[in-house]
Parts: C-alpha cells; sequence; structure tokens
C-alpha cells in the first residue's frame, strides 16, 4: 500500500510540474525552455534509498506516461514514459556511484556529481533517443529535438534536483536549526533577490531608464543569490532560484524582460533564459555547498580539538610548543584548572618561567636555554610550578626539538605533567 | 523513584540506651522535562541527599520508555501525575520543595498554584515560558499553523541537535555520543504534538504564574538557546519581587544542572533551600537540623565502627560523599572522600588492622563533635608485629543524622608517619589494577553481544562491590524483580575486597570479550 502511495504522489508531482514547463513553454516556436520534471525523477532518486527506486521510478513512468497521453497516442505514452523513467534512473546511478546515498550536497564533489554525473548524462541520453526516435520515425527535427530536449532537461534538473535532495534532508529541529536572525537576513536579501527579477523582467528598466539598461542589470539577481545562499543555505538557495527563474522563464515567454525580443546575442530568447536561469540555480548551490563544507570542516576541527583537550585534560598535561628565536610560547591544555592561568597567560617563556617556583626557576631557565641550543632527542626535566592558589606542584616537563629541512632547531615542543594532589600533601597535615 | 525512608540512627550495643532518634528531614521533589529523565537534573539528587534531603521524583506519562508514547499524553495528564505525587508526599515532610527543570518547571509552577503550595519553595530551572532561545529555528513560530493541519502533530517529529544544550564542548561529545549509542537517557525526539502540549502549558503558567505564593527561585542561563531571560524575567515579574528572586548564569545553555554552571547552580539552591553545604566548615555555620541527644547517639554509632575497625560500617552513617581527612604525609595520608574513602577503608584495615579505642568525652559545637581517641594499628614486619598506637582526636561533623566529615588529629603525626611508611608515588594516580579495572569497564561497553543474565549479574555486583564497597540500601520489593536481583547479587558479595572484587571484574571482562573472539558464548 505504501508504494501505491508512492507511486501516486510521484505522478502527481510529475504531472504538475510537466504542465508547469508547458505553461513556460514558447508555444510559437514549440520550444520547450525548461522540463522540470526531470529534476524531480533525479532528485527524487538521489535523495532516498535505492531500495526506494522502484517505486519512484514506476511512478514517474505512469506520469510521464499519462502527461504523453494526453497529447499523444499509446505508443508515444509508453516510449516517452520509458525514456524518462530510463534516463533518470541512469543519471541517478551515475552520479550515486561518485557520492552515494542519499546524496547529500555538502561537498564541491558532490555538486560535480549531480551536475556532471546526474544531470548531464540524464539530458543527454535522453536527447540522444528522442533524437533519434524522431529521425527513426521520418521527421527532420532531429537535431533540434536533441538541442531542445538536453538544454530544458538539464535547467530542469539544476532547479529542481537540488532542492529536491535538499529538502528531503530537512528534519524539524527543536534547536540548531536556522535561527531566527539568520532567518531574517535571508527574508531580506530573498525580497531583494524576488524584486529584482521582477524589475528586470517584469517591470522592464529600460522602458523607464532608456537604453539596455534591463541587459546591463542582468548580474543583480545573481548577487543576491550569492548572499542569499550564505545566509539561508542549500534549502532557502534552490528554493527562491527556482521561484526567481520561474519569473524570468515566464516573462521571457511573452516577450518581457532583457532577452526578449533579441533574436542573435547567443541565439534566441529561449536559449538566453535558459543560460541565466542556469547561472543563477548554480550560483546559489555552488555558494552553498562551500558554505556547507566549510561548517563540515569547522565541525570537525572543533570534534579533533575536544577529543585533544579531553585526553591530555584527564592525564593532567599541557602542551606547549616554544619558539627560541622570538621566546614566544603557545600553550595547550586546561592551564586554568591545573595552574590557575588561563591559557592566553602563558605567551612567552618569560610567563613560563614565572609559573615556577622561585627555587626551581633558574635551574629552568639554563635548561630551557640548553634546549635552544641543542638538537636532543629528548629532554627531562622536573621542576616546581605554582598551582591554582600557589600552592606549589610538581611537574614533569618532557621536551623534544622539531627541526627544518636543514636540520637547524625550528621548534621546542614539549608535553608537561602536572602531579596530582602535590598540594594537598601540606593541607593533609593537620 | 521515591526515598521516603527517615533517616534512622541507630544507637550502637555499647551505647548508652537512648531510643532510636528518628529524623523527619525535608523533602524536595524534582520533576524532569520533556523527553528527558533524571539526567536532565545531572548530580542534583545527590547534592541534595548530601545536604540532608530526601528526594522524590516521578516519570512523566509518556517517557521513559519510547518517543511514541508521548503522542498520547496531554498536558492535563503531567499535570496530574505531578499533583498526585505531590499529594502522595506533601504530608511525609516539615518542608516540601518543588524543583522542576525546563517543563518540569512549568508543571512545578502548576502544582504550586493550583496546591497553594506553601509548605516550602519553588525552584524553577530553565523555564521555557517563550520558546525564543538564540539557537531555536525561524519556523518556531510556524506551530500554530501546523497544530491545525490534520495528522502533522502526531506524525512530525521535532529533532535533538547541536548544541544538545550543553556549553561545555567536552560535555556536549558526551550527549552527543550518548544520543548516538542510542542510550535511552533522553529521547531523540518528540512528536509535534508533544510541543503543542508544552505550549498548552506554557499558556497556563502564564496566566497562573501571578497566583504562586512561596518563594521562588528562577535560574536562567543567559546563553539559553532554548528559551531567552524574557522567560525568567516574566515569571519574576508576575510572582512579584518579594517572593521570587533571579540567578543568571553567565557560562551555560539550557542544560543548566550539567553545563559550566553546574555547581553555581546547586549552591544557589541549596542556599535557597536552606540546606548545609558538605563539609565541616558549613556545618559550623550552618542549623545541623539535629538534637543534641541525636547528636551523641550519631557520634556513639559512629565511634563504635571505628572502634570495630568497620570503616565501612561508617559508610552506612554517613552521605555518600563524606570525606575522612587522615593528617601526616604518610601511605594513608590525605582526604579521602566518597568512593576513595571506601578504598581508604579497605586499605587501612586490610593493611593495617586499624581500630580506635579509648574514647574521650566528646565536645559537642553545633553538628560537630570532637572526641579524644586512641589510633591502633597493626602491620606484620620481617622483624615481627609492629603496633601503632596513637593518641589524638576524632572530629565528626553532622547533619541531619548524617555524618558529612570525619577528621583524625594525631597527637605525634611523625610517629604515624614513621608507622604507616612513605606515600606511594602512584597513590596519586590510578594503580595498575585501578587502570586494568577502569580499562575492563571501558571494555565492557564495546561488547558485541549482551552477555547472559548471570554474566551481567556477577558483572553489576563486582563492578559495585570494587566501586562502592559492601551493599547498602534497603532491599527492592518483589516487584522490582530486575533491581532486586541486581541488590541480591551484590548483597552475595558482601566482604570481598575492593581489590579482588575489581581482578574478578577484570577477568570477567576478559572472559567475555575471548568469548566473542572465539565465537563462543
Amino acid at each position: 500500500m505504501h508504494q501505491v502511495i508512492v507511486i501516486f504522489i510521484v505522478a502527481a508531482a510529475y504531472l504538475a510540474l510537466s504542465g508547469l514547463s508547458a505553461a513556460l513553454a514558447f508555444s510559437h516556436a514549440d520550444a520547450w525552455t525548461v522540463w522540470l520534471a526531470s529534476g524531480l525523477t533525479l532528485g527524487l532518486l538521489l535523495a532516498r534509498p535505492r531500495r526506494a527506486w522502484p517505486a519512484i521510478l514506476a511512478g514517474v513512468f505512469v506520469g510521464a506516461g499519462t502527461f504523453a497521453l494526453l497529447t499523444g497516442g499509446k505508443l508515444e505514452a509508453i516510449g516517452y514514459g520509458a525514456i524518462e523513467a530510463l534516463t533518470g534512473a541512469a543519471g541517478a546511478w551515475i552520479a550515486s556511484r561518485m557520492t552515494g546515498l542519499p546524496a547529500r550536497l555538502d561537498r564541491p564533489r558532490d555538486l560535480a556529481a549531480l551536475v556532471f554525473g546526474g544531470a548531464l548524462p540524464q539530458a543527454l541520453l535522453g536527447a540522444f533517443i528522442a533524437g533519434g526516435w524522431n529521425i527513426a520515425a521520418g521527421g527532420a527535427e532531429g537535431i533540434a529535438t536533441f538541442r531542445m530536449w538536453a538544454l530544458s532537461n538539464m535547467v530542469g534538473a539544476l532547479l529542481v534536483a537540488p532542492l529536491v535532495i535538499a529538502w528531503a534532508q530537512f528534519r524539524p529541529k527543536r534547536s540548531g536549526g536556522l535561527a531566527m536572525p539568520a532567518f531574517a537576513g535571508g527574508a531580506i536579501v530573498s525580497v531583494l533577490f524576488l524584486l529584482s527579477m521582477y524589475l528586470l523582467f517584469r517591470a522592464g528598466p529600460e522602458q523607464h531608464l532608456g537604453g539596455n539598461v534591463g541587459r546591463g542589470l542582468i548580474y543583480v539577481p545573481i548577487v543576491f543569490m550569492a548572499v542569499l545562499a550564505l545566509l539561508w543555505g542549500l534549502r532557502g538557495a534552490t528554493l527562491v532560484a527556482a521561484i526567481g527563474t520561474l519569473i524570468a522563464l515566464f516573462e521571457t515567454k511573452w516577450g518581457r524582460g532583457p532577452f526578449a525580443g533579441i533574436v542573435g546575442y547567443l541565439g534566441d530568447p529561449e536559449l538566453e533564459v535558459q543560460a541565466y536561469a542556469a547561472a543563477i540555480a548554480l550560483t546559489g548551490i555552488l555558494v552553498a555547498v562551500l558554505v556547507a563544507r566549510e561548517h563540515i570542516a569547522t565541525r570537525l576541527a572543533r570534534e579533533w580539538q575536544t577529543r585533544f583537550e579531553a585526553a591530555i585534560g584527564a592525564h593532567r598535561l599541557i602542551a606547549y610548543e616554544w619558539d627560541p628565536a622570538s621566546g614566544r610560547m603557545v600553550v595547550s591544555g586546561d592551564t586554568a584548572q591545573l595552574l590557575g592561568v588561563a591559557p592566553g597567560g602563558i605567551a612567552t617563556l618569560a610567563d613560563w618561567l614565572a609559573l615556577s617556583v622561585p627555587d626551581d626557576r633558574a635551574r629552568v631557565a639554563e635548561r630551557f636555554e640548553q634546549r635552544a641550543l641543542s638538537e636532543r632527542a629528548l629532554d627531562t626535566l622536573a621542576y616546581g610550578v605554582h598551582g591554582p592558589g600557589g600552592a606549589p606542584l610538581a611537574v614533569s616537563d618532557e621536551a623534544r626539538p622539531i627541526l627544518d629541512h636543514d636540520g637547524a632547531l625550528h621548534r621546542v615542543v614539549g608535553i608537561v605533567r602536572v602531579a596530582n594532589g602535590a598540594a594537598s600533601r601540606d593541607e593533609s597535615r593537620l | 523513584m521515591s526515598d521516603v525512608a527517615a533517616a534512622v540512627v541507630a544507637p550502637p550495643a555499647d551505647a548508652p540506651s537512648a531510643p532510636a532518634q528518628v529524623v523527619a528531614p525535608d523533602g524536595v521533589f524534582l520533576i524532569h522535562g520533556l523527553g528527558g529523565t533524571q539526567y536532565d537534573m545531572g548530580s542534583m539528587h545527590k547534592r541534595l541527599k548530601n545536604a540532608g534531603f530526601v528526594t522524590h521524583s516521578l516519570t512523566l506519562p509518556g517517557h521513559g520508555t519510547q518517543p511514541e508514547d508521548l503522542l498520547n499524553c496531554k498536558a492535563e495528564d503531567w499535570i496530574d501525575a505531578v499533583t498526585a505525587k505531590y499529594r502522595e508526599i506533601r504530608d511525609l515532610h516539615p518542608r516540601l520543595h518543588l524543583m522542576g527543570m525546563c517543563m518540569g518547571s512549568l508543571l512545578a509552577a502548576v502544582v504550586a498554584q493550583q496546591e497553594k503550595h506553601a509548605k516550602g519553595n519553588l525552584v524553577m530551572l530553565a523555564p521555557p515560558v517563550y520558546i525564543d532561545g538564540w539557537a531555536t529555528p525561524w519556523y518556531r513560530v510556524l506551530r500554530p499553523l501546523l497544530y491545525a493541519v490534520p495528522g502533522i502533530g502526531r506524525t512530525m517529529k521535532v529533532e535533538e541537535e547541536d548544541p544538545f544544550g550543553i556549553k561545555n564542548e567536552q560535555l556536549r561529545a558526551i550527549v552527543k555520543a550518548k544520543f548516538e549509542r542510542g542510550e535511552n537517557f533522553h529521547y531523540r525526539w518528540v512528536p509535534l504534538e508533544c510541543i503543542r502540549q508544552v505550549d498548552r502549558l506554557r499558556a497556563i503558567v502564564m496566566k497562573s504564574a501571578k497566583d504562586i505564593r512561596c518563594q521562588t527561585l528562577v535560574v536562567h542561563a543567559r546563553e539559553d538557546e532554548l528559551t531567552s531571560l524574557s522567560s525568567a524575567n516574566f515569571l519574576v515579574e508576575q510572582i512579584g519581587g518579594a517572593r521570587a528572586r533571579m540567578v543568571v548564569l553567565e557560562d551555560s545553555y539550557h542544560m543548566v544542572c550539567v553545563d559550566n554552571d553546574r555547581e553555581i547552580v546547586a549552591k544557589n539552591v541549596l542556599e535557597f533551600l536552606g540546606a548545609a553545604l558538605p563539609g565541616a566548615t558549613s556545618a559550623l555555620a550552618n542549623d545541623p537540623r539535629m538534637t543534641r541527644e541525636e547528636l551523641e547517639v550519631a557520634v556513639a554509632a559512629a565511634f563504635a565502627a571505628l572502634a570495630s575497625g568497620n570503616f565501612a560500617g561508617l559508610r552506612e552513617l554517613a552521605i555518600p560523599d563524606m570525606t575522612w581527612v587522615q593528617p601526616g604525609a604518610n601511605a594513608v595520608s590525605g582526604a579521602h572522600a566518597g568512593k576513595k574513602f571506601a578504598s581508604f577503608g579497605s586499605r587501612i584495615t586490610e593493611g593495617f588492622a586499624t581500630r580506635f579505642t579509648a574514647p574521650g568525652s566528646p565536645v559537642f559545637n553545633r553538628g560537630v563533635a570532637l572526641m579524644p581517641a586512641t589510633m591502633i594499628a597493626e602491620v606484620a614486619t620481617e622483624a615481627g608485629n609492629a603496633t601503632l598506637e596513637s593518641q589524638g582526636a576524632l572530629l565528626f561533623a553532622f547533619h541531619g543524622g548524617k555524618l558529612l566529615e570525619a577528621r583524625w588529629f594525631a597527637d605525634d603525626v611523625e610517629l604515624e608517619d614513621a608507622f604507616f611508611g612513605a606515600p606511594d608515588p602512584a597513590a596519586s594516580g590510578p594503580s595498575p589494577l585501578e587502570t586494568a579495572f577502569e580499562n575492563a569497564a571501558a571494555l565492557s561497553k564495546t561488547l558485541s553481544k549482551a552477555p547472559d543474565n548471570d554474566s551481567l549479574l556477577a558483572l553489576y555486583s563486582l563492578y559495585k562491590q570494587a566501586g562502592s564497597g559492601d551493599v547498602t540500601g534497603d532491599r527492592p520489593g518483589a516487584l522490582d524483580m530486575i533491581n532486586r536481583a541486581k541488590f541480591d547479587a551484590w548483597t552475595a558479595r558482601k566482604g570481598t575486597s575492593r581489590d579482588d572484587a575489581m581482578k574478578a571484574y577484570v577477568e570477567l571482562i576478559a572472559k567475555l570479550k575471548s568469548g566473542e573472539g572465539t565465537g563462543k558464548e
């Protein structure tokens, strides 16, 4: 029963997007500017595990066949449904080999897999079959069919597939989702984006400002899209990009906007608006993917830092890196807990020496001087430092040199183990 | 989980023939948050017990099992459950305080208002009157729309996510790992319908907060990611500054009882409830909540345990974190608190046959008693048996019938240093056996197949014996079969030394792991 429901929903969504695509077609030239349903097929297949593919593909077959049946015969319906299911499966299979399932658009590699492994093969394979079919049936528009199919499917895949993949990952969260300040900022930018698209394609700035102002300002929405992707990430960027480009496609179809009526610039208005829609979609996705990659890198770094701090903290260790040339020292570890000093409070060797107990200070300073001159593999020194509250603590300091490519000393790195309980000895002597 | 037994201090055999004194301590009713368990409260239960309170808690309807069980729960169910528990325990204590965490604090407020609670105070930890914290997602404002769509409330899952209410990175990593392991300390998600019930509860509190008549403490983190400081401000304004006060935490997120400021939370809560903080110093400064007679009986019982060399018996009279302070710079000196006291007791009795004798008349000052005594210890040496007779004084600090701290003041510390020997350099860290034990405990979590029940009971009993010593507490009832079996298994280990228990535990884990490797049970 669940499978039947999936098939029905996919077929219905496919039909809806097919109808929307038909509404955007340049009817005077019988040209399909964008075939959004191809993106639905690719997106659903990549967003779901492989065991869900049969039901999705069945839904695509039913939806595509039903749409073809409305305009043609049964044979066309079966053939068209089969082509859509086959090309979608082929594109998704190749992309999934590159990025895994369910796909996530978190890395540039994922984006490359979607575009070059999924959308492009899907569009080219479908275009090849459709063009060949036209020629085999005695038609004279095989090349035109190939071009129209390839471009409209490619643009449709770029607009809808990332949208489906991104929103398939959405899970409502109690906390940790997009916070209200980022949402508000993104909302403002998305309004600016949609407003700029409206002004460019609907209001006709050239009529108010004269000349080719409209064409000159077509980069403006792309800037807003980039900012939007920074603030809202993939889900917000793909959604708003889809809405904005639909405005562009719709207005261009009706002869409005910077691409309408100027034949010869890139070929024709359809081709220009297709390229523009693809540029907007790719800009948003690319920026969002890069942001996601940075988030992942930051998260991994924090996890690494947390593990490192937990390990050295549990062993009461402090790690340091000392530059003998400048005297600067970088300290890691819970120095606040162990020594009563924040890590930032130990910035130089002098700071470290100031923590050592007066009786040991000269000996420690002398040993550090020797370390700066020596290339001994390991140097161990035991001395006392002041702990929290000034109580003396015994430490064991193990230092090793870091040599440069010429074998000269570059840094001295060390691990200091702070003894546990030395301070309480006096306290316990009642 | 109710610990309603009053603290009974039974007189020792050689104590004056005073009747057993029953101290009726104050109680605290703790209520956990949405999707949570007692883990929400961190160590608050233990802290309160240490301070002499009896704690009560309950598992709210729909909790402690699986998130789907929340689907049929309404705010009224939670209120009814908390109210019923409140009425059940209200008369068991001279004072009963209400304390809740997150949604639990809303429930505590509702009960305080509806029951006209005046028998104690109210503590509200991170109350979410407004769901407007910095990390709450933007679509929180769409909740009312979604509630109106049939079916959505029951099917949509609202998940827990970073930062999990915790600012401390180390603690957050632990909580995250617990979630990933699927440990049932907190639901990974709750149904949207459940959030709706919390919203209804919030509305009730907003309406009724002004009618709360008891003294109220609101503890809230400035950086609470779920609910902003507006919630705390609202409550204090509604209840009124004369009755309500607020503590703002600067280094925590929502889970205030486990995050960076947990010590501040505990300290403020205990002070607000009028508790004595563990430690002799605070006991001196606070009301011990014991009569002179009760104190005499308690001191006699404590000394009787020491006179028979039964250091473990002292734990039965004490709070879990009791501290024994042994003077000098020798193998047994130092401050031995909690589990370390079990280790110390084992070492000083098994290694040195230590006992106390010749008690003098104790001097009392509030909850503290100081009594002259002589420490007797014996050890076999190559030259024969060596005996120590060290004179000095014992100090006991009691509160609410429980021993908080004991100190031995030796007249001649050097004498004891010479007898017990130099401190073991490794004593500051874990011994090889302790390290092996800890490693085995960690290894137990990696067993790919759950051991059979007998092995599980053996592991539990050995772990408890090694960590806590001989069994304490009452045997669970017949209906509580699992805990009863665990208690019986632990009881069967009574008298086993800590080292022997650790060794047996390590060996059993090794056996189970090797069985996995060979495919055997």
